[in-house]
């Protein structure tokens, strides 16, 4: 039986794979989509259950995802196993790397926020000193617009430059509660602007590659997925260095195959990609690859009870709803803070304490809880690491996953700039809420361990320099012209913002690029 | 064909794919299904019944087993002091959240053992000090008095006590706490009294199972 030759092979099938699929097929161009994982059957393997019907009663086998604080007994199975895919940090900086390899990736499981990036993130260099990418929010404003349109995204027009608008779907928001109102004004009087979430809305509550974008490049017959195909090695022709395909293994017998094919797409996820690209030994001449990991900070948290909502007494329209703060900080080059960059603030209202907030037990305790109940207004940030050169990635040549490929090692630590930006969160929020006049119950301005986010971005990162970046603006490898990188590897800065808007546009930017190059024979 | 030709032709093919990407798009070839449907033989089994059956909680007392005596009469103290029965829930020992713990806790990592046994013992030798007697026969008041300097606020869920018995304490509450709101008891009680939803508990819900595992022979 004769192999079918490919134009395009595409390493990976979640929200960056499945729209370069999506459009590259739409212009004809013959696709395989290598996916290390299965195809998750809604239908089958997943069924309603009681935490009392599991094996661990919802705690989650001992031991197992030690690095996933977001897995629990019922989705325990969508994670990657740690033990067969393994990675390495130092002890004393740990990282937490969230990953799926279900064929959809973690377009299957993300929250749906759909932010854009603005020119505060793009050209950070004109405002921080750190460095710009090589483009500019008017560069990649078309493409978003056709994204949001695509995973339907609703939000709330503001017209403010550190919180671009997009295209959204018809959106209607209730009335704000007095607690949400109360808050704004507080905000408003410091210049502070309160807006709300902006959420992609999906097809039948579902915003993947898997239902937006992968259907249609299947439809047009250019597009062939293979599964449980776990890439260990792009492969580049011996005369020219371009890449001509790549070595993969069958995630169940270990059997090696070769797929041949004209262009590379990578689209396994940041640190994935770069994992293959290191182990491939390819497109390094910089030696930045691998370095400037960053993602967002998670964890801050300040919670206070409306004393007048307490003990059930809440009057009809105090509590409820949520609001979404943008960054606020450091908008101005006058304005003097302690740190560069910027965090949102996202406010809940009309929660419960936790009981770890009161040193309580018994019924002490739940007429604790009893009496807070529903009273509670929370505040949690979505905080900017600044991306540095000694974040990093590099190959642990000692450990190998369950395939015989070597592992990543991953090394990320925040710095004082982290540290100043989360305790100015940490008091802000709570000035914010004693203003109020609600008692702060909680308060923390520790954060979890990088990655926890699921936001990990750069490790490839674009620039117009070859010598100081891997990709140019197209995400295209400086060194191999027929090697693209459309995950979130080519970030150059994180920015407080969910990044999937930014990847999925970058995605599509980089694949119309591609066949453009294609249909006039550069590539 | 002259074999020279024939090979001269061989070589060229890798080329043709670049040369006839737009004529590839202008005309679509048929996608070939990848596999041919998997025949059924008649004599294998069809038809065959599923059979009911029951949870083994439904038919079975677990039997703790990792605890000694001391340990784990201290582990049911303190679930019968830290979540007692109330507002028509059933309380730890009610939903035999300490037998459930007995099991979690022998096939945790070696660290959380020992966080375990050396509280359970620490507790008990307080209560041997101060009132002569095990921990599991405290009176309420008793109790309190050892419990309550031990407690602790935690606005960060994992910013855990340095104190290595505080944070047993913290630990142990919390998971008496899930192993009993997750427990069956919970869930008949929560039907019973219309409230199926437990704040900031996930006590029902999609499971995953594994998908496609992988075979190991």
């Amino acid at each position: 039986m004769p192999i079918k030759t490919y134009d395009v092979l595409i390493v990976g099938s979640g929200h960056s794979g499945g729209m370069a699929a999506n459009i590259l097929t739409g212009k004809g161009i013959s696709c395989l989509m290598l996916n290390a994982g299965p195809e998750a059957d809604y239908e089958k393997d997943r069924s309603l259950k009681h935490a009392y019907e599991l094996p661990y009663r919802g705690f989650n086998k001992p031991g197992r995802l030690p690095h996933v604080f977001q897995a629990n007994e019922f989705n325990a199975n969508q994670w990657v196993d740690e033990k067969e895919v393994p990675y390495t940090h130092p002890a004393d900086a740990p990282y937490n790397w969230v990953r799926v390899r279900l064929l959809g990736g973690r377009s299957l499981f993300w929250a749906r926020q759909s932010f854009r990036l603005s020119d505060y993130e793009f050209k950070a260099g004109e405002i921080d000193g750190t460095d710009s990418w090589p483009i500019s929010l008017a560069d990649l404003a078309p493409y978003y617009s056709r994204v949001e349109q695509i995973f339907r995204v609703s939000g709330r027009k503001e017209g403010w430059p550190q919180f671009p608008d997009g295209d959204f779907v018809e959106s209607t928001f209730p009335p704000d509660t007095d607690s949400i109102k109360r808050l704004t004004e507080i905000c408003n009087k410091r210049g502070v602007g309160v807006s709300k979430w902006r959420s992609a809305l999906g097809k039948d509550g579902l915003a993947s590659s898997i239902n937006l974008l992968l259907p249609d490049a299947l439809a047009t017959g250019k597009l062939d997925i293979v599964q449980n195909a776990i890439v260990r090695q792009i492969t580049t022709d011996k005369n020219t260095g371009l890449a001509n395909g790549a070595h993969f293994l069958d995630r169940h017998s270990g059997r090696e195959m070769h797929v041949k094919a004209r262009v590379v797409v990578l689209a396994a996820g940041c640190l994935e990609s770069t994992r293959l690209l290191l182990n491939s030994k390819i497109a390094n001449s910089s030696g930045v690859m691998g370095h400037y990991l960053v993602d967002q900070m998670y964890g801050v948290s300040v919670v206070a009870s409306v004393p007048e909502a307490r003990d059930g007494k809440a009057p009809p329209g105090l509590m409820g709803g949520n609001a979404f703060i943008p960054r606020f900080r450091n908008l101005k080059k006058s304005e003097k803070c302690n740190f560069i960059k910027g965090y949102c603030v996202t406010i809940n209202s009309g929660g419960s304490a936790s009981p770890n907030f009161f040193p309580l037990y018994g019924a002490e305790l739940q007429a604790k809880l009893d009496s807070y109940a529903n009273s509670c207004v929370s505040g949690g940030i979505f905080g900017e690491r600044v991306a540095r050169y000694e974040n990093h990635v590099r190959i642990d040549d000692k450990v190998t996953d369950r395939w015989g490929i070597p592992v990543l090692h991953i090394e990320a630590r925040d710095s004082e700039n982290e540290r100043n930006l989360t305790k100015d969160a940490a008091d802000t929020i709570e000035e914010w809420f004693h203003e109020a006049g609600w008692e702060v119950i909680c308060k923390t301005d520790r954060v979890n361990p990088p990655g926890y986010s699921i936001h990990e971005v750069g490790t490839c990162r674009m620039g117009n320099n070859p010598k100081k970046s891997v990709l140019n603006k197209w995400c295209q490898s400086h060194d191999i012209k027929n090697l693209f990188v459309v995950d979130g590897a080519s970030f150059v800065t994180c920015g407080w913002q969910n990044p999937t808007m930014t990847i999925l546009s970058l995605s599509m930017r980089a694949s119309e690029y591609l066949a453009e190059q294609m249909r006039t024979r550069s590539i | 064909m002259k074999r020279r030709n024939f090979v001269r032709g061989l070589l060229a093919t890798p080329a043709a794919p670049a040369v006839l990407l737009g004529q590839q798009a202008a005309q679509p070839q048929p996608h070939p299904k990848p596999n041919t449907p998997a025949r059924q033989n008649p004599r294998e089994p069809h038809n065959v019944p599923q059979l009911a059956t029951v949870a083994e909680d439904l038919s079975a007392q677990p039997a703790p087993r990792y605890f000694n005596e001391a340990q784990f009469a201290t582990l049911c103290k303190l679930g019968a002091l830290l979540l007692p029965p109330l507002k028509g829930n059933p309380g730890a020992v009610d939903a035999q959240a300490p037998e459930f713990l007995d099991f979690l806790i022998s096939v945790s990592p070696d660290d959380r053992q020992k966080l375990y046994l050396c509280g359970l013992d620490a507790l008990d030798a307080q209560a041997r000090d101060k009132f002569q007697k095990p921990f599991s026969e405290l009176d309420a008041q008793q109790a309190d008095a050892i419990l309550r300097p031990l407690l602790t606020a935690r606005p960060w869920p994992a910013d855990l006590p340095s104190d290595p018995l505080q944070n047993f304490l913290a630990q142990v509450h919390e998971d008496l706490r899930t192993a009993t709101m997750n427990s069956r008891e919970w869930a008949l009680a929560s039907e019973k009294s219309g409230h199926l939803f437990t704040r900031g508990f996930r006590t029902s819900g999609y499971y995953w199972a594994p998908i496609d595992p992988i075979y190991e022979g």
